[in-house]
């Protein structure tokens, strides 16, 4: 197991390097920084910034249409807050947040592995399969889904039919189960090409000596998964992970174009609730609000995560 | 780590508020009380925003070719996309340089009339209507406190669209007057087709549109009005019979699977090209013929009768209103553009006379419902009843979170009692039309 | 590595191509309705092949006005995202991965935290932001947005395969004479190829597909980028879903061919990493 023993250290603690200038440290990193720095900042932390403000705001289409704003404190809060629909939502969301990114690691990561394994042909056409997917764009997506689930003139239930019987008139959005799996089928359906193709690229780097010394040590599959793999994957693998949950929470259009959040609300989650209030509602004070407690729940909920992502492969 | 963050949005924080001070302060616009005269446009450009979908090319040349004649002003055209609109219409009237003049639909003109987006015409549509008594489904949603903020541009509204042959061969060969010889008709053809996925009408079962008919047939309305207060009134005891009737009639006549289905998915013009359905209720049966143009001179049109011998159901209003952006430095050229669209000529010949679509007030529909076809004779009778939407900014609210598709979905699956659906409906109603913008 | 065949084989191959049916799936549905004519589009019995086939909805679709402009427009604004946006990233990339500084940490936690930020939300802060600016109404403005949504992530996934690199190689390369550029054309980009297509796709993608912002922050119709073309088959009247699917089909197009043609450079890592033992 010694060639075992080497792999770990593919990421050697020393990778963090010692600069081989001392003077120029100092400003370097920040020069190579700058151009992400300002294109961030500018577009996104300014505006960042005024959905945190417009949060304490009483903002509507009057302030935006006259530029006269009302400062209101925590009135917007409140008024999410108090509503009895917060608790079941959150669970919703949350619920909804992990079956969607547990669906999509556990099918990106096998097809990834998948096709590491397969031939040259072969893993051309799963990749032009997820490439397919991925390029579909989103408006049609969402359309195929209603089309195909859609009572008497939908395949899926066409074919549900001729299997078992009676699934013809089925309507997969009148209850919220069905609902529910017709919006999490959708959502792997679109994000596993990103996840697949992004483990698999991850893969490609494993160099190849080390799996075949972990070979003739005599190491199965899944010993070679476990000591090779898995510790080599992990930095893609966090992050992959991290974003996931990032995005399958914040899933949006799907849910407004497929099910827009009912029946009963049964499939609104927050970003749902929050766009409604501030577009529908015409509130943007407490469409920004949600928003911004949503996002505080989502750094809470994935900040162990993140530290680990952060840490995972300095060896500090 | 977890300091250095807030750290530097605090940082962040500070240069957003001195960036915040220049800039943003809304100039006000001088309220726009004269309509430009002949010639004054001479030189100028005027903006104009129309809906994808709605006037066609011809339509529009025509009106503006009317305008430049009158004015000497050009007209620069620009066509939006009905996705996400409100929000495109809201953001342009952010900006301080808008549009001039902005075609948007009529329920949703209240919107942004309430909300200091579009300038108070009240003082010249006076002279721009010359007598006429515009359609109060078109300015009704546009009137907020007395005052009002857009022109109508068109109307269109619902009539039933049926197969001729389909019918025929039921044994009903002409349409009905009342709408007990309306269900008896029904009653053979669904005799004759007993197959689960054929309606005898297709009526889907978040079709508001046709729901609220029913609705307003029975004397009950979506919500009345006190002062300044909105009240949902759909517990009212007409309009709970009007929902029984819809509950009743959609039940029977259309088949299980469209019970919590909206007309656009699966599209029912498809359902009845595809001969899944005798009838429909739509605005046209261009959609119909664009699908399978072999049942060109198959087709037949009346007004849904009324539950009252001798009326029409009333029918929901649709149509476009123009209005004109409040920061617009061309207010008195933006006018006489409203002038020339609501004109006579305008109305009879680009709106009515090209696009076939029915013009803003009685006597013009009176006017040049003679020349129509018999297609769309029935589409005119049905204009004559009509009724409007709320007219409150908060109607945008119904009408974008889908409730009342909901609404009208759950009454006819069943999942709700009409009176739970109606007590629960009438207070989203309540909320969301006194919501302060 | 040598191949045998032997039943592992065979039952890996299997479950490989149910994976690509059901995925695939819906993608031939999409073609397959895109050729077929208005009347079969919605039919109670479903028709798995295009016959009788007709080309009419794509002619629809391509004789819509503006395409061949919102084409361009779409071309111009996606080949400078994704350029600009893995130029940038890999600088940053390699400050974060190659260099210690103070506020490095917070630098990647913060571009994580603002992918967390529900989308629906910024819209509007966004649009305040780009007027305050004086962007709205330009491609310029556009591309910046889109970079800025692609950057968290491009940076996160090259700083991860950039942590695959092991420093020793540049250094080795340095000593040899080498300069930084070289370096980094002969070394590092070859070394994290794999991650450049797996972000450059996803940025192709997300400035591809975006319609609300061109849609909002675009005010001149000439203007606006492909997914506004693809909207403009649904009118109050009804959709054009024959228009609407032949136009999504030709829409995919680009993405498919663009990365079938970059996809072999995904596997460019594997004898990097034989470099290095």
């Amino acid at each position: 197991m010694e060639t075992l023993e080497a792999a770990p250290p593919v990421v050697p603690p020393a990778a963090a390097p010692a600069p081989p200038a001392r003077r120029r440290v100092a400003l370097t990193p920040y020069a190579l920084l700058a151009p992400a720095a300002v294109v961030l900042a500018l577009v996104i932390g300014y505006p960042l910034v005024r959905l945190v403000l417009i949060s304490f705001q009483d903002y509507g289409l009057r302030a935006l249409f006259t530029g006269r704003t009302r400062w209101i404190g925590l009135a917007n809060y409140t008024a999410v807050l108090h509503g009895d629909e917060i608790a079941p939502m959150l669970v919703r969301t949350a619920l909804l947040c992990v079956a969607m990114a547990a669906g999509t690691l556990v099918i990106g990561m096998g097809a990834a592995l998948a096709m590491r394994e397969l031939g040259r042909r072969m893993r051309t056409f799963v990749t032009f399969c997820l490439i397919a997917v991925w390029a579909v764009p989103n408006v049609a997506a969402t359309m195929l889904w209603t089309w195909l689930f859609q009572p008497t003139y939908g395949v899926v239930n066409w074919l549900l039919t001729h299997v078992s019987g009676g699934f013809g008139q089925y309507d997969w959005t009148a209850h919220t189960p069905s609902a529910l799996l017709l919006v999490w089928l959708l959502v792997v359906w679109q994000s596993v090409p990103f996840v697949a193709l992004t483990l698999y690229a991850g893969l490609s780097q494993i160099p190849a000596d080390y799996y075949e010394a972990a070979a003739i040590d005599g190491a199965g599959y899944l010993t070679r998964f476990r000591m090779v793999t898995v510790p080599f994957l992990r930095p893609i693998l966090l992050l992959v992970t991290v974003l996931s949950v990032i995005w399958d929470f914040n899933v949006f259009n799907q849910i407004r174009l497929l099910t827009n959040g009912g029946p009963n609300e049964g499939t609104t989650t927050l970003v749902v609730w929050s766009f409604t209030r501030a577009f529908a509602g015409q509130s943007y004070g407490q469409g920004a609000a949600i928003a911004v407690l949503a996002t505080a729940l989502l750094v809470a909920l994935t900040g162990y995560y993140v530290r680990r992502l952060v840490r995972a492969g300095e060896g500090l | 780590m977890h300091r250095r963050i807030p750290a530097a949005l605090a940082a962040a924080a500070t240069l957003v508020v001195a960036g915040c001070g220049g800039g943003d302060g809304g100039a006000k616009s001088p309220p726009a009380t004269d309509i430009a005269g002949p010639g004054t446009g001479a030189g100028k450009t005027l903006t104009v925003w129309y809906m994808n979908g709605d006037l066609s090319d011809a339509a529009v040349a025509a009106i503006d070719r009317q305008f430049t004649q009158e004015t000497g002003a050009t007209v620069h055209v620009q066509i939006q996309q009905w996705d996400d609109i409100n929000t495109k219409i809201t953001t342009a009237l952010a900006q301080n340089d808008p549009p001039d003049v902005i075609e948007i639909g009529n329920t949703d003109v209240a919107l942004f009339a309430a909300t200091g987006g579009l300038s108070d015409i009240s003082g010249p549509a006076k002279t721009m209507a010359q007598g006429q008594s515009w359609l109060p489904g078109l300015v009704g949603p546009a009137t907020v406190g007395g005052r009002l903020y857009a022109a109508p541009l068109f109307a269109g509204e619902r009539a039933v669209v049926y197969n001729k042959k389909i019918w025929s061969d039921a044994g009903v060969t002409a349409p009905p007057a009342t709408l007990a010889e309306f269900t008896a008709d029904l009653d053979k053809i669904k005799a004759a087709h007993p197959a689960p996925d054929f309606s005898a009408f297709y009526m889907p079962g978040q079709y508001w549109f046709g729901g609220v008919q029913f609705v307003w047939d029975a004397g009950g309305q979506l919500a009345t009005r006190t002062g300044d207060r909105w009240t949902g009134a759909l517990e009212s005891p007409q309009a709970q019979q009007g929902l029984r009737a819809w509950k009743q009639f959609q039940n029977t006549y259309s088949t299980v699977a469209s019970r919590n289905l909206f007309n656009l998915s699966p599209d029912y013009n498809a359902v009845f090209a595809q001969g899944k359905t005798s009838a429909i209720l739509n605005t046209s049966v261009n959609a119909v013929l664009k699908i399978k143009p072999s049942l060109k001179g198959h087709l037949g049109t009346f007004p849904f009768p009324g539950a009252r011998a001798g009326t029409n159901q009333p029918v929901f209003l649709g149509g476009s209103d123009l209005a004109i952006a409040a920061k617009s430095p061309h207010q008195a050229l933006a006018l006489a553009y409203l002038k020339t669209a609501t004109s006579t000529a305008a109305q009879t010949g680009a709106i009515a006379g090209i696009d076939g679509w029915t013009p803003i007030s009685a006597q013009l529909i009176d006017q040049t419902s003679g020349s129509r076809s018999d297609l769309l004779k029935a589409f005119s009778a049905a204009a004559k009843r009509s009724v409007a939407t709320p007219a409150s900014p908060g109607w945008a609210t119904i009408e974008s979170d889908k409730s009342l598709q909901a609404f009208f979905g759950d009454i006819s699956t069943g999942k709700s009692a009409i009176p739970d659906a109606a007590r629960s409906f009438d207070q989203h109603l309540t909320q969301a039309l006194n919501a302060a913008q | 590595m040598t191949r045998r065949v032997r039943p592992g084989r065979v039952a890996l191959n299997a479950g490989t191509l149910v994976f690509c049916a059901i995925w695939l799936f819906p993608v031939y549905w999409m073609v397959n309705t895109a050729f077929k004519p208005a009347g079969d589009i919605v039919a109670p019995t479903p028709r798995f092949l295009p016959f009788p086939l007709t080309l009419a909805n794509f002619a629809d679709a391509v004789h819509k006005p503006h395409f061949a402009s919102y084409a361009l427009n779409s071309i111009i604004v996606t080949g400078v995202v994704v350029t600009l946006s893995i130029v940038v990233a890999f600088l940053a990339a390699t400050a974060l991965t190659r260099f210690r500084f103070f506020g490095r940490r917070g630098f990647l936690v913060g571009i994580l935290v603002i992918q967390m930020i529900p989308g629906p939300a910024l819209l509007i802060p966004l649009f305040l932001s780009l007027k305050s600016l004086d962007m709205l109404d330009t491609l310029l403005g556009l591309m910046v947005t889109y970079s800025a949504f692609v950057l968290p992530l491009t940076i996160w996934v090259l700083r991860g395969f950039l942590h695959g690199i092991p420093v020793e190689l540049e250094e080795a390369a340095m000593v040899d004479g080498a300069d930084r550029l070289t370096v980094i054309r002969r070394i590092l980009l070859p070394l994290v190829m794999p991650g450049i297509i797996a972000a450059s796709v996803f940025s192709f993608i997300v400035a591809w597909n975006d319609y609300i912002y061109a849609y909002v922050m675009m005010k001149d119709q000439s203007r606006y980028t492909l997914p506004v073309w693809l909207a403009s088959f649904s009118t109050n009247i009804g959709v054009d879903y024959g228009g609407l699917i032949a136009g999504s089909t030709l829409f995919a197009l680009p993405i498919v061919v663009f990365f079938m043609l970059i996809q072999r450079r995904l596997v460019a890592g594997m004898t990097a990493g034989a470099v290095k033992g």
